[in-house]
């Protein structure tokens, strides 16, 4: 997914008026077969863009979305049918029943991740179907009829607005900080939690509007069409139809889902009408040969000329100037971090046993230890990654051992990762902002954005994709991440593994300068004990899962056990 | 390579764009003046594709054998017929975006409806609005007619009548219990319920009944029904779950005196994929070989030459509606769609599957489905009795 | 008795899924290619014997290899040209493109099926009677279907865990790039495993149109299928999904018999949603 910085303002609102001018036009060409087919369109760019939400964004990939399709066509019909409710009225109301069962499903289903995911929803969609087939109140096989009121114009019209409307959050997910909440989970989940993002509220919400945008469609195309059946409402292959027309035009873009579904369903039309014999191969033809030749769809071949691209959320204005932040309230006195007795036991295997440890403010405490000693158990349990089996963890006077991973993050617990976990398509200040902005209003967050990237000379390519940085760099954006937190305590994860020594130099000159960005203590976890001994004031020796020494550098490394159990008999 | 692509893509946007270039032309020009020797267009859609292929298929086959016989002897008010039709693949919306395109886009003159219950019910609001007279050889739900929608009008025999001579002869053999099952789609119930109301009436004991989705395992229903000893097995279903009904309950060891099973028995198909296991059972036909109905012997000899088959009463239904249609274009002279509907409505029209009469709300009375049994590898009428082309053999026996 | 006939029906239900499944497992489960073609393949197959019996008057059972070979030969040509481009993605990327080539790729074959063998549904009358064990029943053609399902799983987990090929695959699928690292020939295995997955499922269908009538249509109920039963048992785990698909065969004989068709029909998803809820840790382990 390739970035821009500028945007090109005056062919977007040109195209955008050519395309609302053509929309609008439509029902010109006759009220028939032409603006049915446009309206059908239309209907499939909305399932698109509710797809795009969930499964684009978030990279939740759900075969079921037709469940809501489904469930948001029975409210329609049913609500005409039995109440005096007007058509406009129950369509929205299907939206509502639809968000609903969003919100109600959502917490369950997106328990599970991948291919998984996408078959609990296809299975979702299935039980429904059967349930509708069999439901007499429903009209069971036999369908809805609902009172014919066929009425072209209007529901075009209607499919119109919501299409705008599908439109209008996928940009409002390409633009705002929310967006890049979404975007950060289908990078990585768990790095997006440690930098504070609410991984399930985001998800869910995700879900629950790529639920409301198919069930309001539901209920437009029941009205519609006056008649509504079980295997057309819960029609599994609706889904599959959407999932390609979004990989066609390009998946989790702001076009991609209008592009893809525009040219597909026209295509698909057209060959049914011209080639009927040979409608479904040419459909596939299309398909495959795209792919393979343009992975990212059309909105990747679009990108290619510079067009389409997705604009980074939130981007600076002008010359990249930060100024340091105004200086938080000081921690309160008494340890920063106290972990309590801490037993961290996995089937078979106990990585933590007993384990206590203090940091104090202003203190810079190093963790040693060999391969699968459990220093990074130690960062999991921390930050919440891992529940412990017993003891507890107090930050600044406040046993947090259950709160997840995010809060933390959100109140100044902040960690690297051994290899830098990145959002390797967001940009370089995307990056940053997902960390800066929770608990913080936007400008203040762009302005911390803005200071941390200067002050870590990530300035001058702060609109480049995060993978396209050197191995150096992305160490350095690792960190800027961790800044961009604000956070109190800072948890380092091997940030000099594998460096060379004028990188570890940059490195070592950061976290010298961490006080100023408001840090009040660091715990470093470090194979290369030269890189770090003068860092750090005190040391603490990891072995299996135990504490074996702990005190000042040079008397912990002179201690003949260190000695024995870490740096081996060679010393 | 990306360029020739690219090309494709092109020509791909070219050609979308035609269709939607020629809307407006048409717009722009108007109807023009018909002239003599304009083709009458009769549009429809059929499901080429998906679940519902197979019988869909033989419709087809009848309405192109109808149109071709007209077009040999002249065509309707001097005018040759054309067949315009598209693939709903089975699926309502589909079938409603044709019917548009067709009525809309295309403007047939006259229209025909597509095959199944399900697709029907999808298009009759359209079909209502824009006030076609549209004949409907496959579509034998009676609510759909009976529910004011005046414009479709039936053109075949009900579903309720699927089999309906099957119990009361079971009766007659001493049979006590029977055993029912109903797939879950809109004709398939029709038959169920109607047959559970008959077996309630002529006193049989419901062994077992259930409906079902459209699955490939049987074995749990054979046992059930072996379980029950049900003298009558009877279902209403589609061509798949009749054959995988059948297999079932031999694997289970069980063979009820008589085996009924609609619409599936009847395909050419099913005698392949079951073998002997097919003897003996019964099914239905609207439509019968040996039926003594004008221009019957000329149907079956027109659509085997045509065809390189023998037809089924699905290409009878179809072949019916052209000839009902044609009826009604000629008497009328006219291709108005209110005197078509009115002339139908108040006329019987002598056809290959007899005297066809729509009632005033279109639905088609007097018309029903007789009975066969498959004897020996071949299909043979035996009811009514008055055509009957063998006495029933009983028991089955599974082989 | 009633207990006993409702398990041996349920296991060789069970039978008919490993066979449709199994062959999934390898393209899928292992080699993460969502292969939306699957049941294309099984019906394409089928359709095939059909054909080939009707012609021959041979046994279908002779169809099997036939399908096997060619099936293989076209899935390695296939894997070539259309999967092997899009495995170099890598990741989940790869899944949705393989996905959505193999959509593509479905339906290219299910309309060459319509071409070549029509729209109907058809069925070959073999092996329809049962062999009986006191007053049990064993339906012949179920029976052969599941030896051939058990023998190709057996068969299956011994090549990927007991030689140097399979363990080469499962090591080019969970690392390519460690894999190249030592020495594999990536590239070769992956086009080794496609086809020997393509011919397996071909080798299915023909034993499937034995059992049951198949049409081009019934492809994508196929697919699903499989797809429900390889997340039941496991990705990849042939063990796993071998289990899943009797325990599963079972539960639905079960419930046909007291419940009915519908409740039938409907349990495997009923069931997979039910063992996602209940124990999403099962699930979360994969990727």
């Amino acid at each position: 997914m390739d970035t821009k910085a500028p945007a090109r303002r005056l062919p977007a609102l040109l195209g955008g008026a050519v395309i609302l001018a053509l929309m609008a036009a439509m029902p010109l060409l006759g009220t028939g077969y032409i603006l049915q087919l446009a309206t059908d369109t239309l209907t499939a760019i909305v399932l698109a863009y509710g797809w795009n939400l969930i499964s684009g964004f978030t990279g939740y990939l759900s075969f079921g979305q037709v469940s809501f399709y489904g469930i948001g066509a029975y409210t329609t019909a049913l609500l005409v049918i039995h109440t005096a409710v007007p058509w406009y009225l129950a369509v929205l109301v299907s939206g509502v029943v639809g968000a609903l069962a969003g919100l109600i499903l959502g917490p369950i289903m997106l328990r599970l991740r991948g291919i998984l995911f996408a078959l609990g929803m296809l299975g979702l969609a299935r039980i429904l179907s059967v349930v509708f087939n069999i439901w007499g109140f429903a009209g069971a096989s036999l369908g809805l009829s609902l009172p014919s009121a066929l009425m072209p114009v209007p529901i075009y019209y209607a499919t119109c607005l919501l299409a705008l409307a599908a439109f209008g959050i996928t940009a409002f997910f390409t633009h705002s900080g929310f967006g890049l909440d979404a975007m950060s989970l289908n990078e990585d989940e768990e790095a997006a939690a440690a930098l504070g993002v609410p991984a399930t509220r985001v998800k869910v919400i995700a879900f629950m509007l790529s639920a409301a945008l198919p069930a309001i469609a539901g209920g437009l195309v029941a009205w519609n069409r006056s008649y509504m059946d079980p295997s057309s409402a819960f029609n599994p292959s609706l889904d599959l139809q959407v999932v390609v027309f979004v990989l066609f035009g390009g998946i989790g873009t702001l076009w991609g889902p209008f592009l893809g579904t525009l040219i597909l369903m026209l295509a698909g039309e057209q060959f049914g009408v011209s080639f009927p014999n040979l409608q479904l191969a040419l459909y596939g033809v299309v398909v495959v040969a795209t792919v393979l030749a343009f992975p990212g769809g059309l909105n990747g071949i679009a990108n290619r000329f510079g067009w389409l691209r997705r604009p980074v959320v939130r981007a600076p204005r002008g010359e990249i100037r930060g100024a340091p932040p105004p200086a938080g309230a000081a921690p309160p006195p008494g340890a920063l971090l106290e972990l309590r007795d801490i037993t961290v036991r996995f089937t078979g295997l106990t990585a933590l046993s007993g384990v206590s440890l203090t940091l104090s403010p202003g203190e810079t405490l190093c963790v040693i230890g060999a391969n699968g000693a459990g220093k990074t158990t130690l960062f999991n349990t921390i930050t919440g990654f891992v529940t412990p089996t017993a003891g507890q963890v107090v930050y600044l006077g406040q046993t947090i051992t259950a709160l997840p991973t995010f809060r933390r993050a959100r109140q100044g617990l902040a960690r690297s990762f051994q290899i830098p976990r990145l959002m390797p398509s967001l940009t370089v200040w995307e990056n940053v902002l997902l960390a800066s902005r929770h608990g913080r209003q936007a400008d203040r967050a762009e302005a911390h954005t803005a200071w941390v990237l200067e002050a870590l000379g990530l300035a001058p390519m702060w609109s480049l994709p995060a993978s396209r940085l050197s191995p150096g760099h992305q160490r350095q954006l690792e960190f800027a991440r961790v800044l961009g937190l604000q956070p109190t305590v800072v948890l380092l994860d091997e940030v000099m593994a594998g460096m060379t020594a004028e990188e570890r130099e940059t490195v070592r000159a950061v976290v010298r300068r961490l006080p100023e960005f408001g840090v009040a203590g660091t715990i470093l976890v470090e194979h290369v004990i030269a890189a770090v001994v003068d860092l750090c004031d005190r040391m603490v020796v990891l072995d299996f899962g135990r504490i074996i020494a702990e005190g000042p550098p040079r008397e912990v490394l002179a201690n003949p056990d260190v000695v024995k159990a870490y740096l081996g008999e060679a010393l | 390579m990306t360029s020739s692509r690219l090309a494709l893509t092109f020509r791909g946007a070219v050609r979308l764009a035609a269709p939607l270039l020629g809307g407006l032309a048409m717009l722009a020009g108007g109807a023009g003046a018909a002239r003599a020797a304009k083709p009458i267009v009769i549009g429809t859609t059929i499901s080429e594709t998906g679940p519902l292929a197979t019988d869909a298929s033989y419709q087809l086959k009848g309405i192109q054998l109808g149109i071709a016989e007209v077009n040999a002897h002249g065509g309707w008010l001097g005018r040759k017929l054309v067949l315009k039709y598209y693939d709903d693949k089975s699926s309502p919306g589909a079938a409603v975006r044709l019917y548009q395109r067709l009525i809309t886009l295309d403007k047939v003159n006259l229209l025909l409806g597509p095959y199944s219950s399900l697709v029907t019910i999808a298009i009759a609001p359209l079909i209502n609005k824009y006030h076609m007279a549209t004949l409907e050889p496959g579509a034998s739900v009676p609510d759909i007619y009976e529910k004011g929608n005046k414009w479709n009008l039936m053109n075949t025999a009900d579903s309720t009548t699927y089999l309906h001579q099957l119990l009361p002869l079971a009766k007659a053999s001493g049979a006590k219990s029977v055993a029912l099952l109903g797939l879950e789609s809109a004709y398939s119930l029709a038959c169920y319920h109607a047959r559970v109301a008959q077996a309630k009436q002529l006193g049989l004991k419901i062994a077992y009944s259930t409906t079902y989705t459209l699955q490939t395992d049987f074995s749990s229903i054979a046992l059930a029904i072996k379980n029950a000893k049900p003298d009558v097995v009877l279902e209403c279903g589609y061509y798949p779950d009749s054959v995988n009904l059948v297999r079932s309950l031999h694997e289970q060891g069980f063979a009820p005196r008589f085996l009924g099973e609609t619409v599936g028995p009847v395909e050419a198909a099913y005698l392949k994929a079951l073998g002997p296991l097919s003897n003996r059972v019964y099914s239905n036909s609207g439509w019968w070989f040996n039926f003594k109905t004008p221009g019957n012997k000329a149907f079956i000899a027109a659509y085997e030459k045509m065809f390189h088959s023998l037809p089924d009463y699905h290409a009878a239904a179809g072949f019916t509606a052209i000839q009902v249609l044609g009826a009604a274009v000629t008497a009328t002279h006219s291709l108005d769609q209110n005197k078509i509907r009115a002339w139908i409505v108040t006329h019987s029209v002598s056809t290959i599957q007899g005297k066809i009469h729509d009632n005033a709300y279109g639905h088609t009375i007097g018309a029903v489905q007789d009975m066969v049994q498959v004897q020996h590898g071949v299909l043979k009428l035996i009811r009514p009795a008055a055509l009957a082309q063998a006495k029933p053999e009983i028991p089955y026996t599974g082989h | 008795m009633l207990a006993l006939q409702l398990l041996v029906n349920g296991v060789l239900l069970g039978g008919l899924y490993v066979l449709v499944a199994q062959s999934l497992n390898l393209i899928f489960g292992v080699m993460g290619v969502v292969n939306l073609a699957h049941g294309a393949v099984i019906a394409l197959a089928g359709l095939f014997t059909y054909w080939f019996t009707a012609q021959t008057g041979a046994s279908p059972l002779l169809a099997v290899p036939i399908a096997f070979v060619a099936a293989a030969l076209a899935g390695a040509v296939g894997q070539r040209l259309l999967i092997e481009p899009v495995m170099r993605a890598g990741g989940s990327k790869s899944e949705l493109l393989s996905l959505i080539v193999t959509f593509g790729l479905s339906y290219i074959l299910i309309e060459l099926a319509l071409q070549l063998f029509g729209a109907d549904f058809v069925s070959v009358p073999y092996l329809q009677s049962s062999w009986t064990l006191g007053s049990l029943a064993f339906g012949k053609a179920l029976v052969v279907a599941g030896a051939f399902a058990a023998g190709m799983s057996a068969l299956l987990y011994l090549w990927l865990n007991h030689t140097m090929s399979g363990k080469a695959l499962l090591a080019a699928s969970q690392s390519p790039t460690g894999a190249i690292c030592c020495g594999i020939d990536v590239a070769r295995v992956r086009v080794t495993a496609f086809a020997i997955g393509v011919g397996l499922a071909a080798a299915a269908g023909a034993l499937v149109i034995v059992i049951m009538p198949v049409a081009p249509q019934t492809a994508a109920d196929l697919n699903l299928l499989a797809f429900v039963i390889i997340a039941l048992g496991g990705l990849g785990d042939y063990v796993g999904v071998a289990i899943a698909a009797v325990l599963l065969g079972i539960a639905q004989s079960v419930a046909g018999y007291y419940l009915g068709g519908n409740a039938e029909y409907v349990l495997p998803y009923v069931l997979l949603l039910a063992v996602m809820v209940a124990l999403p840790g099962r699930f979360r382990r994969v990727r």
